[in-house]
């Protein structure tokens, strides 16, 4: 299953999702180096979350190759579209692949702690009091140990948004994928959020960020990529397209959201 | 030992029960008693059971596998569209008419009516509890069956971890509803020859033609459903505190 693929840590090549008759992506390709920060940035329906997405297979594109590390992701081509060759490949893929969604989506009945043992123990194997170690350890990273015992129905939604954080630092991914994760957020919790944020990119965790906070894009990120309508209408470091972009629909967008 | 449990049961409720009561439910209080421990034993296990086999039941039918899902889904079909009454018919006196010739080592279960009894029960109750159980897994979140994919849980591991708890605590107050809705479908197992508490009821009518004892009976059968909503109320609560 593994076929190698140069440098690139994450790469993406001809990338196509359609929803029944709908193209959502119509041919993205690029890729990303082991500790960047790749931004994904573009209009609502522009279809970057949708390349998130397709990147742990939560949709399966309908065209395309995926690349992890070299390992190629267990797909095979069908009559319409395609479909998942190897289910247990795709787990341990996915286990390497941590996801931060908008809503957070934490397990409601459990408490934070058990959050982030969870994937730990039932994924990965480890005993369950090295587990507990390392959440603690994680929890009290993110600012939120105190919370442990909490239901994430206790807590807000930049304390859960966090706690989902150290769920997914809990696996050791290889790669950090956020789906919007200040989306969701009351605006005085997306700072505390994003700083989250900032310190796993100083550290040189390999991340893909679909946001709407430029200011946290242009700062942090390696390389902005700009979406538009299914397709890769810019991408460059963040000076070159916030500080001079070339297309009309780019500088249309800034325009507006800055 | 289990025996002479019931015994110090029977004897104590009947001893403060006599002085309380009309001289028919005194003279029949064993009896009554006995009925009424008969009915929980059953319904005990035939909803534990039952509850075990739906989960079984609700697993093959989301699974995707055809050779799974059809056969659950026309087990459940087969058994929410027919009356109790006629369930229990055909097992004990159809499958039971044939014999020790026919059924062989069978028989020893197929002539026991309590057995039967049991068996019915809870195959009723698997098909009722999957289908409340599957509603509750139509209605969680979906964002919890992705974060579990995401992290690289199994269909199965993200079922039983995540998705089937959540389903049970949505589905709660309807499977309460199940509970007291197979206590009263329980009455029709005195048809078989079950003494349990309408079995005894019959019993002790067609001795004395008091119609008194059917009121003894709704009294017991009463405190029975109340019993079972404050087990339901008391696991609600319990969920109550981390379901938002």
């Amino acid at each position: 299953m593994v076929e190698t693929n140069g440098a690139a840590y994450l790469s993406v090549e001809g990338l196509h999702k359609s929803f029944d008759t709908l193209d959502v992506i119509k041919g993205v390709s690029f890729s990303g180096q082991e500790h960047e920060v790749i931004s994904l940035l573009g209009a609502s329906g522009s279809g970057k979350s949708t390349i998130l997405r397709c990147i742990n297979l939560l949709e399966i594109p309908t065209r395309g190759t995926i690349r992890i590390d070299g390992e190629k992701l267990p797909l095979k081509q069908r009559e319409h579209g395609m479909a998942i060759s190897d289910q247990k490949a795709l787990s341990a893929i996915r286990a390497r692949l941590g996801m931060v969604f908008q809503q957070f989506n934490l397990w409601v009945h459990m408490t934070v702690l058990e959050n982030v043992i969870e994937g730990p123990i039932q994924v990965l194997g480890i005993p369950k009091d090295e587990a507990i170690a390392k959440a603690e350890a994680l929890l009290d990273r993110v600012g939120i140990a105190h919370k442990k015992d909490a239901y994430p129905s206790q807590l807000s939604g930049g304390q859960q948004q966090r706690v989902a954080i150290a769920r997914t630092l809990a696996m050791d991914p290889k790669i950090l994928l956020f789906d919007e994760p200040t989306s969701a957020l009351d605006p005085e919790m997306v700072g505390e959020v994003l700083s989250v944020m900032k310190d796993l990119a100083a550290e040189g965790r390999t991340m893909v960020v679909v946001t709407h906070e430029m200011a946290f894009a242009r700062e942090v990120s390696d390389k902005v990529i700009f979406l538009h309508q299914g397709k890769i209408a810019e991408e460059g470091t963040p000076d070159q397209v916030f500080g001079a972009p070339q297309t009309a629909e780019c500088q249309q967008f800034l325009a507006k959201v800055l | 030992m289990y025996q002479d449990f019931k015994y110090l049961i029977s004897d104590g409720v009947c001893a403060i029960a006599s002085p309380v009561s009309g001289d028919l439910f005194t003279k029949f209080c064993p009896r009554f008693i006995d009925g009424f421990v008969v009915t929980i034993e059953l319904l005990a296990l035939s909803s534990t059971l039952g509850f075990l086999l739906a989960v079984g039941l609700v697993l093959a039918r989301m699974s995707g596998h055809r050779v799974l899902s059809i056969p659950a889904n026309v087990f459940v079909y087969c058994f929410r569209g027919t009356p109790l009454l006629v369930q229990l018919w055909i097992i004990y006196f159809g499958i039971g008419s044939f014999g020790a010739e026919g059924l062989g080592p069978l028989w020893a279960f197929f002539k026991e009516p309590w057995l039967v009894g049991l068996l019915v029960l809870t195959l009723n109750t698997s098909a009722y509890v999957s289908e409340i159980l599957r509603g509750g897994l139509v209605n969680v979140d979906k964002g919890q069956a992705e974060a579990a994919m995401a992290i690289g849980m199994s269909w199965f591991q993200s079922m039983r971890r995540i998705l089937l708890p959540q389903a049970i605590r949505i589905a709660w107050p309807a499977y309460g509803n199940e509970l007291v809705l197979l206590m009263k479908g329980s009455a029709l197992i005195s048809t078989i020859t079950v003494l349990d508490l309408m079995g005894q009821t019959r019993t002790i009518f067609a001795r004395n033609f008091d119609l008194t004892t059917y009121l003894y009976a709704t009294v017991l059968y009463l405190v029975l459903a109340g019993l079972i909503t404050l087990f339901v109320v008391a696991i609600e609560r319990r969920f109550a505190r981390n379901l938002r």
